[in-house]
């Protein structure tokens, strides 16, 4: 049996390295992942730094250990889901091998054993493979999130043993479950089959794949209905949960749609014999159309599911700043510059907002970000958000309110905190708090008038300005400048400035969470073109000896191929659009509006990338399959 | 080449005493589709190869022979009626049993010859004992090989050997397990004349001199005429049968059936 399976191994080593290669990346990303996730989770501090700075490194590692949990997460989703789909394809690739294997007497035990020790030893090879791999891969992940400012220059993860292990195991583990159902199926095939050229038109929606397929789609509808009552947290989740087993969904379900694409290629192309023949070769390989469509289906729901979500949630906090004023304009200086803003014509409500370099201590853990120190009058007049609990008006004296960044804190009113303001040292009582935004925004707002002069008249200040009815905010704008101030900017500006940044943030991440990962499910795309296209020499040397010369083969495989890469894009285009529903029901929920971003610049882009790439694959595949002379390939049988 | 002494009848191997019969179909139909609207391949065949005699099934295209082949083997099930072979009633036998006679009881041979591509002459012959967990002496295997006249090919890939070759090695490796029943289908089909007379001197060997059963499917009267008796199967159903043909008389029975 092993010298069985070694000698297929060199026979039909496309269809094996591709399943090596799906193995070796996807372990290799998981074990990346993890080694840095697990970097992350002991803060390296560069010595030498303030305290802030200090605090934002520590933030730096937290939003880092949470990028880098969510790559492993969907490493370990996309080494699953690439694994055992190559390698229930190469089981598929081989039904005529298998039934001959039958006919001189192997029995089902002997073909179940034979695809379970190829996969074992792919599996280990692969995973073997993986681990240098792995090394390259953590280098990457590490040089972008030092690039994104997420880590502090000279941060190293070193290579740990029980990662490599880990990744190791699940890359066994999955190859072997990957087959495992195959051999499954694989040992029902029929001896006879053999005899057969063609093979039986075997059943692709069979009972297993209908009622998972199925099963998958109803789990995703029932996410993205959950979704529209979710919090946002909540929907972000399930965002990504509808991206994936919607992705799973639909592969599971593609055959479904491939007929109607041939009929759709029909109407779309003008007719001939060469589209007619690819029509028919759709129709006709639904298993290896699915294989194909597989992996691209995930890369473009996982991609564009992710982006929209992201963009969505940025496009939201910018519209929830938005509404967060009741004013037209805002104003960036220094504190005591700001003391001048109320003066100047035309000026309603100037609300000053003090970013104060002071110590909170909650619970013995100090907070220096995100202290505001304000005029409670004022800013309640400015802003419209209702505090969770207290009121504003109570913001007075020796007092202090809770921001929504320290909600989940849950610092109750009537609490004292010691507070740390140029080198004095304050009890401040909680009086109120705000709920949680969609940004994270301020930590507290500490009345003005508690503190020294010294802490505020330097402290970056932005002042939020009403203009007094009647007046043209435009014109108050201008006379603002007039009086020194060089930034100032309308709200709908201030707002898309900050949605922008979000997003930019945004952008960011996607590239560490997606950036290899996509690479890894764009490899899988090439690897089913390549083993669908190597599979099919002799259907191939047919064609040619029925007349058509090499060009037309290989121009009838990429439009073939090309249908297939639209049947993935737009599967998976749908899934995302799915994951899209979920969160803009969520915003609806928590700002009652609704606001959704479609990435249509990524989608064009992944569109055209991913039908060039499986296009180019497939005509450089069919045009080396192609290359003996077709006469040697339709008369030796093998 | 001619056919050695190894490839006499094997005492392991319990071939059934001359007379009584290594096939037989009693009453078999086989429809292909629903039975209400499906159209009979097998229409109440009924047919008995004795042990020791070479069968030719013959017949237009489309009469069922292949089939009736598939049937008598095991490969396909029947619709209806009994099949035996070598003596033990395989129509609803289990896949397990029917695994252990490909290994044990019964040899193919095929117009494509159906060897694995990967392994070489030796090994594709070896491969149906290792299957079945009994071990083949290196020796045996070239010995077999020798048999067939590819002693100098052991080495080998499929597509390293002519077609001719090819369907030897097939023929070697049905026969390494001392089969009760070979079964053939269109051997020569896909060779040129030269090696198909190679390959039907060499079955008719393993008849005269080993007492092997035959049981072969052609189109080509001249094959046919190399068997002991052929039959003639036309829509189905057994319409003729002919003890030690000639090949003028098969080509005219033929020509008959399919005029």
């Amino acid at each position: 049996m092993f010298l069985m399976s070694l000698s297929t191994f060199r026979e039909r080593w496309e269809l094996f390295v591709g399943a090596i290669l799906s193995v070796a990346v996807g372990v290799a990303l998981v074990q990346a992942s993890m080694v840095v996730l697990a970097a992350t989770g002991e803060p390296q501090i560069p010595p030498g730094l303030s305290r802030q700075a200090e605090d934002q490194v520590r933030e730096g590692f937290v939003g880092a250990a949470t990028v880098m949990g969510m790559t492993a997460f969907l490493a370990m989703f996309l080494a699953v889901f690439i694994v055992s789909s190559t390698f229930g394809f190469t089981v598929v690739q081989r039904r005529r091998d298998l039934a001959l294997l039958r006919l001189t007497g192997g029995s089902r035990g002997q073909l179940r054993m034979l695809l379970l020790s190829e996969s074992l030893l792919l599996g280990v090879v692969g995973s073997v493979l993986g681990v240098p791999l792995g090394v390259v891969a953590q280098g990457i992940q590490t040089w972008l999130l030092i690039g994104m400012g997420l880590l502090p220059e000279g941060f190293s993860a070193s290579f740990q043993v029980w990662a490599a292990v880990v990744a190791g195991v699940i890359g066994v583990g999955v190859a072997l479950t990957g087959v495992f159902t195959a051999s499954l199926r694989a040992a029902r095939i029929r001896p006879l089959e053999a005899l057969r050229e063609t093979g039986e038109a075997a059943r692709v929606m069979t009972v297993s794949r209908w009622l998972l397929g199925v099963s998958f789609a109803s789990c995703t509808v029932a996410m993205v209905v959950w979704a529209q009552g979710a919090n946002l947290i909540g929907a972000m989740l399930a965002a990504l949960g509808i991206s994936m087993f919607g992705a799973v969904a639909m592969s599971l379900l593609s055959p479904l749609v491939v007929p109607f694409t041939a009929w759709l290629v029909g109407i779309v192309v003008p007719a001939g014999a060469l589209v007619g023949l690819a029509r028919a070769n759709l129709r006709d390989g639904v298993r290896r159309s699915a294989a194909t469509a597989s992996p691209l289906i995930v890369l473009v729901a996982l991609l564009l599911g992710l982006a929209g979500t992201f963009g969505s949630l940025a496009a939201a906090s910018g519209e929830e700043a938005k509404r967060s004023v009741a004013a037209q304009l805002v104003v960036s200086s220094t504190g005591e510059e700001a003391e001048r803003l109320p003066a100047i014509e035309g000026v309603a409500v100037a609300s000053r907002q003090n970013a104060v370099d002071i110590t909170i201590t909650v619970r013995s853990r100090s907070v220096y970000t995100g202290i505001v120190a304000v005029d409670a009058a004022e800013y309640a007049r400015t802003h419209t958000l209702a505090p969770a609990t207290g009121s504003l008006d109570a913001l007075t004296g020796d007092t202090v309110f809770t921001g929504p960044a320290q909600h989940s804190e849950r610092i109750k009113p009537g609490q004292v905190l010691a507070v740390e303001a140029g080198g004095q040292a304050l009890q401040l009582t909680v009086v109120g708090g705000f709920p949680e935004t969609l940004e994270a925004g301020d930590s507290f707002l500490v009345p003005r008038a508690t503190l020294p002069v010294e802490v505020w008249a330097g402290a970056p200040t932005e002042t939020v300005v009403q203009v007094v009815p009647g007046q043209d905010p435009d014109v108050v704008a201008r006379r603002i400048e007039q009086a020194g101030f060089a930034q100032v900017q309308s709200v709908p500006e201030w707002a898309a400035a900050r949605a922008e940044n979000a997003q930019d943030g945004n952008v960011k991440i996607l590239t560490v969470v997606m950036g290899l990962a996509g690479l890894y499910a764009l490899m899988a795309v090439v690897n089913a073109v390549v083993i669908a296209g190597t599979e099919r020499r002799r259907e191939f040397a047919v064609a040619r000896v029925t007349g058509l010369d090499r060009a037309q083969v290989v121009r009838t495989a990429v439009v073939e191929a090309t249908a297939v890469a639209v049947i993935g894009v737009v599967l998976g285009c749908g899934v995302a659009g799915a994951g899209l529903i979920g969160i803009s029901g969520a915003i609806h929920k928590a700002m009652g509006a609704t606001v959704v971003y479609v990435p249509w610049t990524l989608l064009a882009v992944v569109a055209i990338g991913s039908v060039a790439v499986v296009a180019a694959t497939s005509g450089i595949t069919a045009a080396i399959a192609t290359n003996p002379p077709a006469v040697s390939l339709v008369t030796t049988k093998e | 080449m001619s056919w050695h002494q190894p490839l006499t009848a094997d005492p392991r191997q319990a071939v059934p005493a001359a007379g009584r019969s290594a096939v037989e179909l009693h009453q078999v139909t086989r429809f292909h589709g629903p039975r209400a609207t499906g159209v009979a391949a097998l229409d109440g065949v009924s047919l008995s190869c004795p042990a020791g005699s070479w069968t030719a099934v013959m017949g237009p295209s489309g009469s069922g022979k292949s089939t009736l082949l598939h049937c008598a083997a095991g490969l396909d099930r029947v619709t209806s009626g009994r099949v035996f072979l070598a003596g033990r009633d395989i129509t609803a036998a289990p896949e397990r049993v029917l695994t252990e006679m490909r290994r044990r009881t019964i040899g193919f041979v095929f117009q494509s010859f159906n060897l694995i591509s990967s392994l070489t002459a030796e090994q594709n012959v070896a491969f149906p004992a290792k299957l079945a967990g009994t071990r083949v002496s290196k020796s045996e295997v070239r010995q077999v090989l020798a048999g067939v006249g590819l002693a100098d090919r052991a080495g080998h890939r499929p597509r390293e050997l002519s077609g001719g070759q090819q369907q030897r090695v097939a023929i070697a490796r049905a026969m390494i397990s001392r089969p009760a029943v070979l079964f053939a289908d269109e051997p020569t089909g896909a060779l040129d004349s030269h090696s198909a007379k190679a390959v039907l001197d060499l079955l008719r060997t393993m008849v005269r001199s080993a007492g092997q059963t035959i049981v072969m499917v052609t189109h080509d009267p001249a094959v046919a005429a190399g068997a002991d008796a052929v039959v003639f199967l036309s829509d189905g159903r057994i319409v003729d049968r002919m003890e030690q043909p000639s090949t003028r008389g098969v080509a005219e029975r033929l020509a008959r059936l399919e005029g």
